[in-house]
């Protein structure tokens, strides 16, 4: 099994393909610090009245009954956020270490549009080239040589996301200082601000939001592997990855989303804040998550290991 | 036993492809699959190495059932479909180490060893991408070769090769099977090409096996042309229309036709001679396995 995925490793990282998409992940970060170092408004003298004047907007448009549920949510964040800021006299500002924070969610989401080209190639390809006569012909069983592959493109997805987020710490860091890293970021739970070290929470978020990379991998991996087709397989995953993120965040707080497993991926309101739908659980979240990764290996696992190879 | 095939059936929706096919192949043998496109070699093949799964029948290699230890049966078997299609973008070595691990326990002299076999040492770290048709051939009975199979199964392997190529193949495959003993089953439906590499053929049409045929030798029962040369052929054709009745007798002068059986030349030749009929020479035609091919299948246009 060890040596089935030292040999999917070697045919993902001998291509030169495979280091131009990683470098694209790399160039998004790159592009996210640029931007931030751009509008970094430093914390000028008048920034109580700046955020006092903030607060009475963001009331204003919470109060509107036009208001989206995910705008009264934002609004009502930020303001606390705003508060606690005036009470405890700190000045707002950006800074790379609560800004990687922020970004993680972003950070994964790129990576896991990456290791979806990826995985949606990964068992087709084999089909597409030929290859897979002689892969289903060693001393090797389907199972093995599915699961290989499933591995493989996980452990992609996870070190592209990874190397992503240490990129960005690090770009954050050689922008902004480092001491930022070492600090405390700010979270709203239950109406109230509290305090969690940077760090923790950098690394909290990069695996509270894992289950997204493991969704969209999965999704393009099955239909790699039942429809052997490259191009359906990826156009579909990033379709439904892309869609399903954006749609998460514009429906925030809408009731059916408890049911809507892009709204389920993120797992850090269930420590850093308050689920937007009442009645989520991790636990909840967890067997949603669990559901619909079963359901797709129940599809493309039965196909890849029934299929006659012509 | 190297492999014992009983009663292989493929069907797929209401078409049989593969109809009850029975065969065995022993170890130092190569054995050839003989007929016409669409006769089903292709899938008797692909059943036999796993690839296409069996509506009836068994299968086993070296005693194992593929369908039932695959990663155990898979051990023994080699396998070359068409033009082996390796990774491109991969160097030659890096296929060679793919594939070597899918199996445990080969080690690294192994492979030098068979890359040192097939010739291939000087561009072993190319990206096959470079590799020429005959070079890939060459890695692919490498990659088939490397962890010592008792069965090479190769389908229509000479597809695409020019004849030095094909050449090489078939000296290769023969060392194989008559110096190392490994058993090779081959499908083609090239047929002076089975005829010089098989020690047996077997014959498939429309998916049933009509015969199984050693290559060039005739046996005693079998029936084959035999040409007299004689001094008087209107002659020869009188006395044999009496003792042969029944049989075509055909005189293309200075000879004599017609189908005899081994064991009954010397008879024959006895009688003319009696009868006065100088006999300068007798031939045999030997059948060719296209002649075989023909009786077999009664002539389907290949």
């Amino acid at each position: 099994m060890i040596a089935l995925i030292r040999n999917e490793n070697m045919k993902i990282y001998k291509r030169k393909r495979t280091w131009v998409m990683v470098a694209i992940a790399l160039l998004y970060v790159l592009l996210q610090i640029v931007n931030l170092k751009s509008t970094d408004s430093h914390a000028s003298n008048d920034w109580r009245i700046q955020l006092e004047q903030e607060n009475v907007q963001l009331s204003k448009e919470a109060a509107e009954p036009d208001a989206l549920k995910v705008e009264v949510i934002q609004a009502e964040k930020h303001r606390l956020l705003n508060e606690y800021h005036l009470d405890h006299n700190i000045p707002p500002g950006s800074h790379g270490g609560s800004f990687a924070v922020d970004q993680v969610r972003n950070i994964l989401f790129a990576s896991s549009l990456i290791a979806i080209i990826l995985a949606g190639e990964i068992m087709a390809a084999e089909f597409v080239s030929g290859t897979i006569k002689l892969l289903l012909t060693r001393s090797a069983s389907r199972t093995k040589i599915y699961l290989s592959k499933y591995f493989a493109i996980l452990q992609f997805g996870l070190l592209l996301s990874a190397a992503a987020v240490v990129v960005s710490v690090l770009l954050g860091g050689f922008l902004f200082g480092f001491d930022d890293l070492f600090g405390y970021t700010l979270y709203v739970k239950d109406q109230m601000v509290h305090e969690a070290p940077t760090l923790l929470s950098l690394v909290a978020a990069y695996f509270l939001n894992l289950p997204f990379l493991l969704i969209a991998v999965t999704l393009a991996f099955m239909i790699s592997a039942a429809f052997r087709s490259v191009t359906f397989s990826i156009v579909i995953s990033l379709l439904l990855s892309v869609a399903g993120f954006v749609l998460s965040i514009a429906m925030e707080g809408w009731a059916w989303t408890k049911y809507f497993v892009f709204s389920q991926t993120d797992f850090t309101p269930f420590f850093y804040g308050n689920p937007s739908v009442e009645g989520v659980t991790a636990g909840f979240a967890l067997v949603l998550i669990a559901l619909h990764l079963a359901v797709m290996h129940l599809v493309s696992y039965p196909m890849f290991v029934k299929r006659d190879v012509v | 036993m190297l492999l014992q095939i009983r009663e292989l059936t493929k069907r797929i929706g209401p078409k049989t492809i593969v109809d009850g096919v029975t065969l065995s192949m022993d170890k130092g043998e190569i054995l050839g699959l003989l007929g016409p496109n669409g006769a089903g070699k292709t899938t008797t093949i692909r059943m036999i190495v796993g690839l296409m799964a069996r509506s009836g029948g068994q299968v086993q290699i070296e005693g194992i059932d593929p369908q039932e230890q695959f990663e155990q049966a898979m051990k023994h078997v080699g396998v070359i479909v068409e033009n082996p299609d390796l990774y491109k973008y991969l160097s030659g070595y890096d296929n060679l180490i793919h594939f070597s691990r899918m199996t445990p326990g080969i080690p690294e002299g192994r492979i030098r060893e068979i890359i040192a076999l097939v010739g291939l040492e000087d561009r072993i770290h190319e990206k096959v991408a470079a590799y020429s048709l005959g070079m890939r051939q060459r890695l692919g009975l490498a990659v088939a070769l490397v962890h010592k199979p008792s069965l090479l199964v190769l389908d229509e392997p000479t597809n695409g090769l020019d004849p030095a190529g094909i050449r090489q193949l078939r000296s290769h495959l023969k060392q194989l099977a008559h110096e190392e003993g490994v058993g090779i089953m081959i499908s083609s439906h090239l047929m002076s090409e089975m005829e010089q590499m098989c020690d047996r053929v077997a014959i498939l049409q429309r998916g049933k096996l009509v015969g199984v045929q050693k290559v060039g030798e005739m046996r005693d029962g079998d029936e084959a042309l035999v040409e007299f040369e004689v001094d008087q052929p209107d002659l020869a054709v009188q006395l044999l229309q009496t003792i042969m009745t029944g049989h075509e007798i055909k005189a293309d002068p200075p000879t004599v036709q017609l189908r005899l059986s081994k064991a009954s030349i010397p008879e024959i030749s006895r009688r003319l001679m009696e009868a006065g009929i100088q006999v300068y020479g007798v031939n045999v035609r030997k059948p060719t396995l296209e002649d075989k091919f023909m009786e077999m299948t009664g002539g389907e246009a290949q």
